[in-house]
């Protein structure tokens, strides 16, 4: 069985794990992120930071209009990473299950 | 680290109630243009059933329903991210859905023959709240307010505006206009 993937197994980092995959490489602005994770700004940004250095997340700035937008979107590494890790997680609950009889 | 059963248990229902919460606010924001739009169907065709002779409700409505139709098919397909997609056929389970409504609409007109045009009138609000209502509290929470404002504003109408039952019908529109503001603005 693989290991645990210390960096994604955070809750928060998790969630946002969770909701950028279901983008399917798409990516999601930070209000929307923030909502669905239910985080609040400074939480969202600092995990963000993580995932960004980890190379799992990929942030990128721009401007919509005369507004800047912050979105994220999962990188082929974090998204490969987010996949082995949910095996993990599945893997250790079926391997108890199994213990259990 | 290794994890426990119960901690990986946890976690994996956390990235199931994440995702999910994400399909719930992206379904609300193509779900809101959708009303917006209904919303001026509505106030369309309560406005010509209380200014136009009742020769002209029918073939109006069944109209401006294929304009709505068609509309919501557009913006759900504008409304859907690039590569996350919608299930496949949500076309066709969109147009089956419309279609099973308008028959089932005409069929309860024909069969119970509403003698009282201020029931006719009242039906389509009632059947629009009920749908959101069941919609709402089996995937997202927030049609079920929204159907139920449209089915308490409908029996409001009903009961102590009959007389201008049309117009109070095409006032209340603005509610399912601010509804789908709302559901968007997520």
């Amino acid at each position: 069985m693989a290991d645990s993937d210390d960096i994604i197994h955070q809750p928060l980092r998790l969630k946002i794990m969770a909701a950028l995959s279901a983008e399917k490489g798409q990516p999601l602005d930070f209000p929307r992120l923030k909502a669905i994770t239910q985080a609040t700004d400074g939480n969202l940004g600092s995990h963000l930071t993580t995932l960004e250095k980890a190379g799992y997340v990929a942030i990128e700035k721009d401007f919509v209009g005369k507004r800047p937008r912050t979105q994220a979107r999962l990188t082929a590494e974090g998204r490969k990473a987010f996949r082995a890790h949910v095996d993990y997680l599945r893997a250790v609950v079926e391997a108890a299950d199994e213990e259990g009889g | 680290m290794a994890i426990t059963r119960t901690e990986a248990a946890a976690a994996l229902s956390d990235i199931e109630s994440t995702q999910r919460r994400g399909m719930t606010l992206r379904g609300y924001r193509v779900g809101g243009p959708i009303l917006m739009m209904w919303s001026l169907i509505w106030a369309t065709g309560y406005l010509t059933m209380g200014l136009a002779p009742p020769e002209l409700w029918l073939p109006v409505w069944l109209g401006l329903d294929v304009v709505g139709v068609a509309g919501a098919l557009l913006l759900a397909r504008a409304g859907k991210p690039k590569a996350a997609g919608a299930p496949p056929g949500m076309t066709w389970r969109l147009l089956g859905g419309s279609l099973a409504l308008m028959i089932f609409a005409l069929s309860v007109f024909w069969v119970m023959k509403p003698a009282d045009p201020a029931a006719a009138m009242a039906f389509p609000g009632l059947l629009i709240g009920v749908i959101y209502a069941v919609v709402g509290f089996w995937a997202a929470p927030r049609y079920a307010l929204i159907g139920g404002l449209m089915f308490g504003l409908t029996l409001v109408g009903y009961f102590l505006f009959q007389p201008w039952l049309p117009f109070w019908m095409a006032a209340a529109s603005g509610a399912l206009f601010l509804s789908g503001v709302w559901l968007w603005r997520r």
